[in-house]
């Protein structure tokens, strides 16, 4: 196999890095079944398919973390020189990882220069600052350099990620799902960014479970699903209807479920809530049976308004629970008050990333499982039932969360959350790095709490996730609520207009 | 990736993984090892000793392992012990006169050093979870501070408990029941009880959660500030208990009385198999690793092998080697 | 004064101190520095009650002196505190027990070299004539006179066992010495493993020991903390009757026992802790009397027996 024989000689340019035939196997189980792939210069490949489709293997095997069982990795036509992430690095091929690889205890610049810090005997603090500093700029970021990782919300780690990555002077880049984390406004700017690098001819290889980016963005675009190619694209060859279809092997109906009309009586009326230092003066009411989604940019104080609802921050004001007033201070008086919250971190505060499925499952709701000893036969009992209701798929019972697919972790979390009975459901971003199929599972449970006649609050930065499940819509901005969309006004253009304020600042930070 | 759901449970009857028996191997090494270098390493006499050695550590090495799994430290144990030695001898010596010899003082002089346990770990905890310091500083404040009142009790000599109440005491360290020694009985009830609220109760559950990632404890309605308290007050609690053991083999206290216990106990719960970090605890590996311990002192003693000057370092080697060994093992399994 | 009873070699200082007069023309007070380790065993608590109390008395009996007393756990504090008592405490003259000889040699060094008088007590400096005072017990003696009651006492063919203390030069030369004396007698010493001069190591030990010898004529602890956890391991096994055991030091309960005769612990070394009130009041000396306190004072240890322990029996001390 010579690679004379597959490098085409017309316009299109060649690829600079390219799978040939490559097949990975993790212990006896074949995970690649040959698979080819080419990233070329100035060009968006998009690499799309489900959670464990292979999508992961395929970037790390292109970013030097992972060497493949047979088939070849060419670079420039020839075998890649490298046989570790570093290496690869070095060669410019450059990893935007969606588990970030940032040093949480370090400052941001010290993290953008981790390894490659300037300066001979000392440190240059300030050429590494003013270097980060312009890093930043170009993504419009007003992240403070100095400021460190663990202080930083989620999507400005995603942005200081992408800095890093620019950094590098990467030929060729890979980003795995870096939107996930992002709001619209940032998405954009990441957009741009993307837009600049193909114009300076770096070849990037982009995934995501927004289908939508991937129309924007993907000059090509490779389906994948269960380790094999299963379609390949160029722009405008295919619908994301059609990437969807590719994606699930099966036709999807509309993945939102069909609206309920019927609203029962006030399940929860908050007046005047405040979480300081964030949110002040919030009022609104929740009825049975009814999905109320909150939107707003990140940073608007959607989750510590929840947070401040479960007593997981110190708050203020009044909350009534079908008519009678109550005071909830700790996330067990919520649950006595038949509220529970889904938080938005499944890995740091959801999960326990190295337990198994049963401990995890119930761990909220122990004293139900037994007193002074725990039932282990009912704890068996409960994750079987949880097994089937929420369709999670584990190769083990007994394997540690942590191994399972971001899909299949969010539908445990789901069913942790539900095992206390709530009557009211705070899931914040319920689909966040999920793929399509199991996303639109997700929404068929959170549609049949609300049948049940159940409350739900879903907080969510994807904008069709909102339209799509919302009975009424809550916006946020700047800690307070900015408006209120309920039946046919709820739009794309409302909603946008009520997050983003009149004038086009950015809310907070 | 794999998509079979497992819709039955787990079979109950998966042996343990191999890292798990690291520790037990390493014990049976130990015990082979001794039987061969010395006939009586297996008389009745030699195993009680090393038992009875055994309990006091091992009694506090079951509470520090519920301390170290919900992601605390405690340092003052040993210093804790010898105040509470102190205190005990001080009180009962002060009550003699109005209570007289007889089991009502000991009663007495047990109830004392229990409160005195539990208000040490009370305090421990309270500046541990109130005060939001570090289980590190804060224990080793106390530490300091528990040796240095023990020694000023003492006058900087040794607090010794009277004659004639010590004769009355001293079964509760050198008889028995059965033929088994007071501490040993005493020390496999806590160990089994330890076992039991580890795996079994909520206690143990919310213990390995909160070491595990506690704030993932605190967003699933667990009372994380409430249990760790709970593990300090536990702990001194049977750091008490280990001096009402303790108290009549000597009769005396002073301020070398529990050195370096804390560090034992540590060490003990490691080797067995306990994350230092939290979120894991083996209780009866615990046990293993105090029995590893005194063993390694007991066999160098009954053996001539080494250099007495070089006890500490085989001590050091048999340490590491037996944590080596569980953890080569996990990282291949 | 009953602790003169301890001096041998000091008689000559001793009656100087007696003529000596608190008068003094000076007005300045001066200030005697005093670095010992904390009280963590026994005999170290013994010396830390003595150095206190004798502080006390000085510091009543001559009001124109000060002390400043500072106790370390270990080497490093010790070191501190002598260069913080240097630099300001302003002290004239230093009286150290030093932890190890060897790190505390250039420190005490310094002070010397700033002028200022040095005493030196129990434990030498690694490098001879820095300080003016030395005062001592005599470790060598101590293993000797231990050694010579053994070699008296035992028949040829008799089995003891050794306890050692914390592995340091002072333990070699009590071991060494006792070695010695024993050396030609017959005794077969069967085993030497460190207590650590703490009472739970050395019960453990002395249970192994028993575990591993069917027969023990005599057990030489060598302080009278390990005698303490020695003797209850002896008693657990029920063999009070086979062995007597010596310790070392003089700590009163040990004495008061052979007070009373009690067979198991027929006699005593001396090695006392009190050694540390002689150097502070010879110290004391140099600056309330113009009395020469120059040179060298070895206490020697001595053999309590039954009839002359009363002399050495001190109920009030904490040791």
């Amino acid at each position: 196999m010579s690679a004379a024989d597959t490098s085409p000689v017309n316009a299109s340019p060649g690829p600079v890095l390219e799978l040939v035939d490559v097949r990975k196997s993790f212990g006896p189980i074949e995970v690649l079944h040959g698979v080819d792939f080419a990233l070329r210069p100035g060009e968006v490949h998009a690499l799309i398919g489900e959670n464990g489709a292979g999508k992961s293997t395929i970037m790390k095997i292109l970013g030097g973390f992972l060497a493949p069982s047979s088939g070849e990795v060419r670079l420039d036509g020839r075998p890649a020189p490298y046989a570790s992430g570093a290496q690869a690095e070095a060669a410019g091929v450059v990893v935007i990882h969606q588990e970030f690889n940032l040093a949480p205890d370090l400052t941001v610049t010290e993290n953008v220069w981790l390894g490659r810090e300037l300066g001979r005997v000392f440190l240059d603090h300030r050429a590494m600052r003013e270097g980060t500093r312009k890093l930043l700029d170009e993504l419009d970021s007003r992240i403070d350099p100095d400021a460190r990782i663990r202080d930083l919300p989620v999507s400005d780690r995603q942005m200081v990620e992408i800095a890093k990555a620019l950094s590098r002077n990467a030929r060729v880049l890979i980003m795995d799902e870096p939107s996930a984390v992002l709001t619209h406004r940032e998405v954009e700017v990441l957009f741009r960014q993307i837009d600049r690098l193909r114009a300076q001819g770096v070849a990037l290889l982009y995934t995501s479970h927004r289908l939508e980016e991937v129309t924007r963005l993907a000059d090509r675009v490779t389906v994948l699903r269960d380790g094999a190619v299963v379609r390949r694209a160029m722009r405008g060859e295919l619908t994301e209807d059609g990437m969807a279809t590719a994606m699930v092997g099966r036709d999807l109906e509309d993945i939102y479920p069909a609206r309920r009309h019927e609203a029962g009586e006030l399940a929860l009326e908050v007046r005047s809530f405040s979480v300081p230092p964030l949110v002040h003066g919030v009022s609104f009411t929740l009825r049975r049976g009814e999905v109320l989604g909150i939107s707003g940019l990140v940073g608007s104080g959607r989750t510590e308004l929840a947070e401040g609802l479960v007593g997981l921050r110190a708050a203020s004001g009044e909350i009534r629970r079908n008519g009678a007033p109550v005071r909830i201070a700790s996330v067990r008086e919520a649950a006595a008050q038949g509220m529970a919250y889904l938080t938005e971190d499944r890995k740091e505060r959801g999960l326990l990333l190295d337990k198994n499925l049963r401990e995890n499952l119930t761990l909220s709701t122990l004293p139900r499982f037994g007193s002074p000893f725990i039932s282990a036969a009912r704890e068996e009992a409960a994750l079987t039932r949880a097994i089937g209701d929420f369709d999670i798929r584990a190769p083990r019972r007994d394997m540690a969360v942590g191994n399972l697919s971001g899909g299949n972790q969010q539908k445990l979390l789901l069913a942790k959350t539900l095992l206390s009975d709530p009557e009211i459901v705070i899931i914040d971003e319920p689909t966040r790095g999920i793929d399509v199929g199991t996303r639109s599972q997700i929404y068929a449970f959170i549609d049949r709490l609300a049948r049940e006649g159940r409350s739900v609050i879903v907080i969510s930065s994807d904008m069709p996730e909102i339209l799509g499940l919302s009975d009424r819509v809550l916006v946020m901005r700047q800690g307070a609520i900015a408006g209120e969309l309920a039946g046919e006004r709820i739009s794309e253009t409302d909603v946008v207009r009520l997050v983003m304020g009149t004038s086009e600042e950015r809310a907070d930070v | 990736m794999s998509d079979t759901a497992l819709s039955r449970p787990a079979g109950a009857s998966r042996l343990p993984a191999l890292s798990a028996l690291g520790p037990l191997l390493a014990l049976i090494l130990l015990v082979i090892l001794g039987a061969v270098l010395n006939d009586n390493f297996l008389s009745a006499g030699n195993i009680t000793n090393v038992l009875a050695r055994s309990a006091f550590i091992g009694m506090i090495a079951v509470g520090m392992t519920f301390v170290i799994t919900s992601g605390g430290l405690d340092l003052s144990v040993g210093s804790m012990a010898a105040f509470i030695a102190g205190v005990m001898i001080l009180a009962m010596n002060a009550l003699l006169p109005s209570m007289g010899v007889g089991v009502p003082l000991i009663l007495v002089g047990m109830a004392i050093a229990l409160a005195v346990g539990l208000l040490a770990g009370l305090a421990n905890g309270l500046l541990v979870t109130r005060a939001g310091i570090e289980p590190f500083i804060v224990t080793l404040g106390t530490m300091g501070i528990f040796r240095s009142l023990v020694t000023w009790l003492a006058d900087g000599g040794t607090i010794s408990l009277d004659f004639a109440v010590r004769q009355l005491y001293r079964p509760v360290y050198y008889s028995g029941l059965f033929g088994v020694a007071w501490p040993i009985l005493v020390f496999a009830a806590v160990a089994v009880a330890g076992q039991v609220a580890m795996r079994h109760t909520r206690f143990g559950r919310y213990c390995e959660a909160i070491g595990s990632n506690d704030k993932v404890a605190r967003y699933s309605a667990v009372g994380v500030e409430g249990v760790r308290l709970m593990t300090y007050v536990l702990l001194g609690l049977l750091v008490g208990l280990a001096t009402i053991m303790y108290v009549p083999r000597l009769g005396s206290a002073s301020g070398s009385t529990g050195m370096l216990w804390e560090l034992e106990a540590i060490a003990a719960v490691i080797i067995g198999g306990t994350a230092l970090k939290g979120g894991h605890g083996r209780v009866w590996g615990t046990v293993v690793g105090v029995l590893i311990l005194s063993l390694i002192d007991n066999i160098l003693n009954l053996a001539d092998l080494v250099s007495p000057y070089l006890n500490g370092a085989i001590q050091g080697v048999i340490i590491v080697l037996a944590v080596v060994l569980q953890r080569g093992k996990s990282s291949s399994a | 004064m009953e602790r003169r009873t301890f001096l041998v070699s000091t008689a000559a200082a001793v009656a100087a101190a007696g003529l000596a007069t608190p008068a003094m023309a000076q007005d300045k007070k001066a200030v005697i520095g005093v670095s010992i380790p904390s009280a963590t065993h026994g005999f170290m608590g013994g010396l830390n009650w003595h150095a206190q109390e004798t502080i006390k008395r000085l510091k009543a009996t001559y009001p124109n002196l000060d002390f400043v007393l500072a106790t370390a756990g270990a080497v490093g504090k010790q070191v501190n505190d002598i260069e913080d008592m240097m630099a300001t405490r302003n002290i004239d003259a230093l009286v150290v027990l030093p932890f190890e000889s060897e790190p505390l040699t250039s420190p005490v060094k310094a002070v010397k070299d700033a002028g200022k008088w040095v005493t030196v007590v129990d434990r030498g400096l690694a490098q001879a004539g820095i300080e003016d005072l030395y005062v001592a017990g005599d470790n060598t003696a101590f293993g000797r006179v231990a050694g010579e009651y053994f070699k008296a006492n035992l028949k040829p063919g008799a089995k003891i066992v050794v306890l050692r203390g914390i592995p340091t030069t002072l333990d070699n030369e009590r071991v060494d010495a006792f070695k010695a004396a024993v050396d030609g007698s017959g005794i077969e010493i069967l085993d030497m493993q460190h207590g650590n001069w703490n009472r739970d190591k050395a019960f453990s030990v002395m249970q192994d020991y028993l575990s591993k010898h069917k027969q023990i004529d005599a057990v030489w602890a060598a302080d009278d903390d390990m005698a303490i956890g020695v003797l209850e391991a002896i008693a657990q096994a029920s063999r009070q009757k086979e062995m007597w055991v010596v310790g070392g030091a003089g700590m009163k309960e040990i004495v008061k026992r052979i007070m009373d005769k009690d067979p198991q612990l027929p006699v005593d070394v001396t090695y006392p802790p009190a050694l540390i009130s002689t150097a502070l009041e010879i110290t004391a000396l140099r600056f309330v009397s113009n009395t020469p306190v120059y040179g060298r004072f070895i206490i020697g240890s001595t053999l309590i027996t039954p009839d002359n322990a009363a002399q050495y029996y001190f109920p009030d001390s904490p040791f």
